[in-house]
């Protein structure tokens, strides 16, 4: 009877993921073994031939592409977001509180239109180059934009806040007489930084590397208007095969493809925060 | 002659505005067993702390073996502290943990270093737990590897920050005897923090009371037990009941006092001299205590008012004079008595003392 009081609560949420959540994943599901016609409608005939397309070479290679984008913004984040957030944790109260509040400013603003202020900052025209030019440090504008790296850069930002957010809980729960124990014990600062700090934020490192990782898989509107489409990735392919190429099993069959690369990095996350309950990393 | 092995002078420490340790001077010699004994919140802790490096002070100095370890990092002081909650490291086994101090000095070979760990894993009798997680072990094993840990750098002092707190009764109780044993055996220099008196009074050579930031008697367990120098060392340690008396007349080692309409004699103080016709406190314990039927010399009239059994002993409160005491006695032997009769209170003469009235400093409700 308690637990059934218990769990009754739970209902609602339940009923709101299966809505918005369950639902439509169950329909790409499906849709994703359908088959369309030339105009772009769809069939309801059983097919593997949309997933014996994306194992297709030509798109495999899109797939690495992602895979890179994502690994290389989930290294990027974790380099600029690590120190951020280990400094942030050690702030005194009213200054950690500001600084987390400047690390969640720019979601206020919509992420569209942050992405059209790097497109200002990094143009030909842009204020980078208008700015070098001005003082005279190069003579013809330097070329920022349409490539992997804008692209990169483009997600890097967007996504650095969960990045610092889930370290920073790491290491605000990091227990202090830790690191007295170790300096007690003859460690320098950077001997126990990397012997004791670094091994206990692990967890926060996983959950970062997650937060940051799914989501950069799937970015479309950033490497649409930073990288010019010059590089295609796994979310410009399907938003291109819903729109312009009407082909919207195959774009399920990729949105499936994805989920599963999603599902398997979140099994390895969830073996690391299993260690982390058992105690392992305190 | 050789210097103290540890020198505190004049330390002062703030925390904001706050004056946590006033002037704190007193030195440790090599192989002694001190406590710094004090409610929570008198600075004990931090003082340990100072002296670990992990606080700075303000003012004063901290001299090791006769020079300053004052602007001494904590990584560089030959003293190693084993701390409240163990901080056992929690991704390292208890072989990593032990050996974290030699390998981050970098001070033995690896094959060295396997027999110390050795040896300080069978001085804390817990060899075989090599592969253990710290979050596999009690409280009592944790407590043990903690000690091994710090043992094993071999520190000019190992410094103890209330290390029994977390454990239960019973275990606490065996690890006092078997850290003080561990501390005969190593001949290591122990400075050992706890607001229990018991516990102090077990395991020290000498004892530091510490109040409000200042020092307030030092001396060994049976001095300090049995002589406090002031009303708060007389409260905070051990159990007495506390009058108010006024001094008829003072002889070289007692004096004579009125309470009420009982006139006794009681042992003076040490350290303070006391004049005739001055108010003063007498203490007395409440275990030293005895309750007597007939009519005895040097002994307060009382009215039995409760009486409890409590297992081995025998609590009894009784009125003296309008004031309310406790009786605390082990075995009943000559007087069989009930509420309401009039009995005789006697005491061993060594567990009373006079003190001034008016204490030098001490502000503090009793």
């Amino acid at each position: 009877m308690q637990t059934f009081k218990r769990n009754i609560l739970a209902v609602p949420i339940l009923v709101w993921i299966g809505l918005l959540v369950g639902i439509p994943l169950v329909f790409v599901f499906v849709l994703s073994f359908l088959s369309r016609d030339s105009l772009g409608n769809i069939i309801v005939q059983f097919t593997l031939e949309n997933y014996q397309r994306v194992v297709d070479p030509i798109y495999l290679r899109v797939f690495l592409n992602s895979l890179l984008l994502a690994l290389l913004t989930a290294l990027v984040t974790l380099v600029i977001g690590y120190p951020v957030a280990y400094i942030t944790a050690n702030l005194e109260p009213k200054k950690r509180a500001f600084s987390i509040g400047l690390i969640m400013l720019p979601f206020w603003i919509s992420s569209l239109l942050r992405t059209y202020g790097w497109m200002i900052l990094l143009g030909n025209a842009g204020i980078i180059n208008n700015v070098l030019l001005a003082i005279g440090v190069i003579d013809r504008p330097v070329p920022m934009m349409y490539k992997f790296s804008t692209t990169l850069i483009g997600t890097a930002y967007m996504l650095v806040p969960f990045m610092i957010v889930a370290i920073f809980n790491s290491v605000d729960k990091l227990d202090r007489s830790l690191l007295e124990a170790s300096y007690d014990l003859g460690a320098s600062k950077r001997q126990t930084f990397f012997n004791i700090t670094l091994p206990l934020t692990i967890p926060g490192i996983a959950g970062g590397f997650t937060l940051v990782f799914i989501p950069a898989l799937g970015l479309f509107y950033v490497s649409d208007l930073l990288g010019g489409g010059n590089t295609i990735f796994l979310g410009n392919l399907i938003n291109t095969q819903v729109t312009r190429g009407r082909n919207r099993p195959l774009a399920a069959a990729f949105s499936i493809a994805m989920i599963i690369v999603a599902l398997l990095v979140i099994s390895l996350y969830s073996k690391v925060a299993k260690d982390d309950r058992e105690g392992l990393f305190q | 002659m050789k210097p103290p092995l540890l020198n505190l002078i004049n330390i002062n420490k703030y925390f904001g505005d706050v004056h946590v340790l006033k002037d704190i001077s007193f030195t440790i010699e090599q192989g002694e067993f001190l406590t710094l004994l004090g409610p929570s919140g008198c600075g004990k802790t931090t003082l340990l702390r100072c002296i670990a490096g992990l606080e700075s002070v303000h003012s004063g100095d901290i001299l090791l073996n006769g020079s300053s370890i004052k602007g001494i990092a904590p990584n560089k002081r030959n003293v190693n502290t084993v701390f409240q909650n163990y901080a056992l490291f929690p991704h390292l086994n208890v072989y990593d943990n032990i050996a974290y101090g030699p390998r981050v000095k970098k001070s033995m070979k690896e094959a060295e270093l396997k027999e110390r760990v050795r040896d300080v894993l069978d001085l804390v009798q817990m060899l075989g737990y090599e592969k253990r997680m710290p979050h596999q072990l009690s409280g009592g094993q944790r407590q043990r590897i903690a000690i091994a840990r710090a043992l094993i750098n071999e520190p000019a002092i190992l410094l103890l920050d209330e290390p029994l707190g977390a454990l239960d009764l019973k275990l606490r109780k065996h690890m006092q005897t078997e850290l003080a044993h561990l501390q005969k055996k190593t001949g290591t220099t122990f400075v050992y923090v706890t607001h229990d008196q018991e516990e102090a009074l077990n395991m020290s050579d000498r004892i530091v009371v510490i109040d409000q930031g200042k020092v307030q008697q030092l001396g060994s367990p049976r001095d300090i037990y049995n002589n406090p120098v002031n009303l708060f060392v007389t409260t905070f340690i051990g159990d007495r009941n506390i009058m108010q008396v006024e001094v008829l007349e003072t002889k070289e080692t007692h004096s004579k006092v009125k309470l009420g309409d009982n006139i006794v004699s009681i042992r003076n103080p040490k350290q303070h001299r006391l004049e005739s016709g001055q108010a003063a406190t007498l203490a007395i314990h409440m275990d030293k205590m005895r309750v007597s039927c007939d009519e005895t010399p040097n002994a307060l009239k009382a009215e039995v008012l409760s009486i409890h059994y409590a297992g081995s002993q025998i609590r009894m409160e009784l009125k003296v004079d309008d004031k309310m005491i406790t009786v605390v006695e082990y075995q009943k032997t000559d007087c069989e008595c009930e509420i309401g009769d009039l009995v005789y209170v006697v005491w061993e003469d060594h567990g009373a003392i006079l003190l001034p009235l008016e204490d030098s400093g001490v502000e503090r409700e009793v």
